[in-house]
């Protein structure tokens, strides 16, 4: 035990007076947490851009003008912006898709809906846009509803009003009872119409980022940063074959320590200085993003069985390794694919069911799983069973790991 | 101190050390002279342990290697030939930490830390970082890893290799003083003047196997008074046959095209060969005798030139 912190203190004496590969792979996680963020975080700016809407007036009459001033409305008229003309400059704008959709009331409009017989309205929309043409075609359904309606409702004052026209005469004893009649009408439906039994309250939903626990970031930092502790902690067990080949090993195969205590010097060491790169994110990742982490207390606990796993894991990869170049290749694939699979690049929920069933073989699912368990505050029966097979997957990697590299270091010394 | 009976250790196909035996007593420096690949490191290496043998036995302190090595490790020290130490230390770190590790107490290491430091002209540089030091500054600290635990047997593989004459004698006052207190010392080089300047024995040792042994004035006897002789020119080895047939009171030690090495008193029979030579109507490009020295010794035991 006494060899075992001597060696740790040396490496970590070591490693902090080295540490600008350390620190790299430390601020990677955030670098790449904040570009994410920009990318597919919220914009400042909610609102539709304004809906450019053309409209040919055929019919120029009292009935058409009372049609199009329905888009100019309250709040729709803070998203539609429409502008008359003629047909042939219409069509022609609309070729250029200079607009998102060409309404067309064609003559005769209103002399139809005095007579109460149908009419039908054309609106061309631009192919070339998905989503503001079909707001412009909304629209024009309600707003043809609700005309239809109003013609239902007032069809015999209607009637009266264009008899009166029709005879050029306006008597006025019958025009003071059509005024009652109107109004009596208007008294009767106002019963069923005001108040509106279903009435549409506005409101902007605004991300409240300083508390959400899922924010984009909250969700990148963990999974990227599972991904750079493989290699954070692959930095210190590098130093096993360094030591070979600068003979330090060598001469510590002739004291009276054992070559056990050296490994496990290293899974103790990687461990500890992955815990503090953990820590540190953690930190930044609240200062710079504001990520709401959850418990302090479980999240401290899940960065330790975390980095126990990771470094337990990484011991035993290097049984299989010989050289500092084998290192390099073969560690840092096997990182790269164990990542890709295990979420830290595409959410591994997005996973066909047989890819994440690979997934869940992987480190970093279940290290991303616990942070985002932690996160979204989750109760401590869920997190529990992550943070146990952590400790149990630490425990068999590192214990495989030191029995096997003990063996390998012991017969590979000499070069 | 050190015995070593009938050591065998092959690589693959290649027989590294064969069949050598050694005694080496307490206090000495014994030096195990060859040129590269003559089995030194391998031997060695099968003393620090770091090594299994095929065969034969080590004793150290008539411990057996093989059944106390526990004990043994205590009291060995070992100085490869990598400056095998952390340069991102400082000196004074790096000696606290072997130290340390070889089970010294912190008040006994830092006396003897002073001691060296001082010794080797290092004191006042002791809280650099190793990485500033120099090559011969580095190789010093390298020793004194080496000795800081003040091991009864200490292995030196080639210790002062590229490194200025100021230090070498420096590192050379160091071991003396070591072998002077107790400390027994292998040492392996292939630097001649290095063994006969340090080394109380000698052991010359090519292809594996260790041909001679003893001090220099006992190796500079298997010579005997006879100097060794050199001659190259442009010759058959055939042509050298004949002519060194009527030569007495000479002895061939190798005959090649173009190069004969000889055992023989220069003055009298050098100018004969000679002129047997320009009667035959051979240019002769070199001659160089040597007088009765290790150089000599290991020209007739290996019939080749050990060069560093």
């Amino acid at each position: 035990m006494k060899n075992l912190l001597l060696l740790a203190r040396k490496d970590f004496i070591r490693k902090w007076r080295n540490p600008i590969v350390i620190i790299g792979f430390t601020l990677i996680p955030i670098v790449f947490a904040f570009i994410f963020g920009l990318i597919f975080g919220p914009s400042q700016e909610k609102t539709l851009p304004r809906i450019s809407v053309l409209a040919v007036d055929e019919d120029q009459s009292f009935f058409s003008e009372f049609f199009l001033s329905s888009f100019k409305q309250g709040e729709l008229n803070k998203i539609i912006d429409l502008k008359k003309v003629d047909k042939e400059q219409g069509l022609k704008l609309m070729n250029k898709g200079k607009a998102s959709a060409l309404l067309i009331i064609p003559q005769k409009f209103g002399e139809k809906i005095w007579e109460g017989q149908p009419v039908e309205i054309s609106l061309l929309k631009n192919p070339s846009e998905q989503f503001l043409p079909q707001i412009v075609e909304e629209i024009c359904d309600i707003s043809s509803l609700l005309f239809s309606s109003l013609f239902s409702v007032f069809s015999d004052e209607l009637g009266t009003i264009k008899k009166f026209i029709d005879e050029g005469n306006f008597p006025d004893r019958q025009i003071s009872s059509l005024s009652v009649q109107i109004k009596r009408r208007i008294e009767s439906i106002s019963k069923y119409v005001f108040p509106p039994i279903i009435s549409l309250k506005q409101k902007t939903i605004k991300e409240e980022e300083e508390e959400s626990p899922l924010s984009v970031q909250a969700y990148i930092l963990p999974a990227i940063a599972v991904m750079f502790l493989l290699f954070i902690c692959n930095v210190v067990f590098e130093d096993i074959l360094r030591e070979k080949k600068m003979g330090t090993l060598l001469r510590m195969t002739v004291s009276p320590l054992k070559i056990s205590d050296f490994i496990w010097s290293k899974t103790l060491i990687s461990a500890i200085i992955g815990i503090l790169c953990t820590l540190i994110l953690i930190a930044l990742g609240r200062i710079i993003f504001s990520i709401h982490w959850g418990n302090p207390v479980l999240l401290f606990f899940i960065v330790i069985c975390l980095n126990f796993m990771i470094a337990g894991f990484i011991s035993f990869l290097y049984t299989f390794i010989r050289t500092e170049q084998q290192a390099g290749a073969v560690l840092s694939s096997v990182f790269i694919v164990m990542s890709l699979l295990g979420g830290s690049m595409v959410p591994a929920e997005s996973f066909p069911p047989f890819i994440l069933n690979i997934s869940k073989l992987t480190l970093n699912y279940w290290g991303i799983q616990a942070f985002r368990k932690a996160t979204t505050d989750a109760p401590f029966r869920e997190i529990f069973p992550i943070l146990l097979g952590m400790i149990l997957a630490g425990i068999f990697f590192s214990t495989v790991g030191s029995y096997f590299l003990n063996k390998s270091l012991k017969k590979g010394l000499l070069k | 101190m050190l015995k070593i009976a009938h050591l065998s250790k092959s690589f693959d196909s290649i027989k590294a050390v064969d069949d050598i035996s050694l005694e080496v007593k307490e206090g000495e420096i014994f030096g195990l002279l060859g040129p590269n690949g003559a089995g030194k490191t391998t031997t060695i290496s099968m003393i620090a342990s770091l090594l299994r043998p095929d065969t034969g036995k080590i004793y150290i302190d008539s411990l057996d290697i093989e059944t106390d090595l526990k004990k043994i490790k205590k009291m060995m020290g070992v100085v490869p030939q990598e400056m095998a130490f952390y340069e991102e230390l400082s000196a004074k770190e790096n000696l606290i930490f072997w130290g340390k590790l070889q089970g010294v107490v912190r008040k006994t290491l830092e006396e003897r830390i002073r001691f060296y430091l001082e010794k080797t002209g290092l004191l006042g540089r002791e809280n650099d970082p190793l990485k500033k030091y120099s090559g011969g500054m580095k190789r010093r600290i390298n020793l004194i890893i080496g000795l800081i635990h003040q091991p009864k047997l200490l292995l030196l593989d080639e210790p002062t290799i590229g490194i200025d004459v100021q230090t070498r004698l420096n590192i050379y006052e160091i071991i003396k003083e070591a072998s002077s207190q107790g400390t027994t010392i292998l040492y392996t080089t292939h630097n001649l003047q290095e063994a006969e300047e340090l080394c109380h024995r000698i052991g010359i040792m090519d292809q594996g196997k260790i041909l001679a042994e003893g001090t220099l004035t006992e190796l500079i006897k298997i010579v005997g008074e006879k100097d060794i002789a050199l001659i190259s020119g442009n010759f058959s080895a055939e042509t050298g046959r004949k002519i060194l047939s009527s030569l007495k009171e000479t002895t061939v030690i190798s005959l090649e095209d173009g190069k004969i090495i000889l055992s023989l008193d220069a003055s009298k029979k050098i100018p004969l060969l000679l002129q047997d030579f320009f009667r035959e109507g051979i240019s002769i490009d070199d001659v160089s005798i040597k007088q009765p020295n290790l150089e000599s010794v290991f020209l007739k035991l290996t019939g080749k030139e050990l060069r560093e």
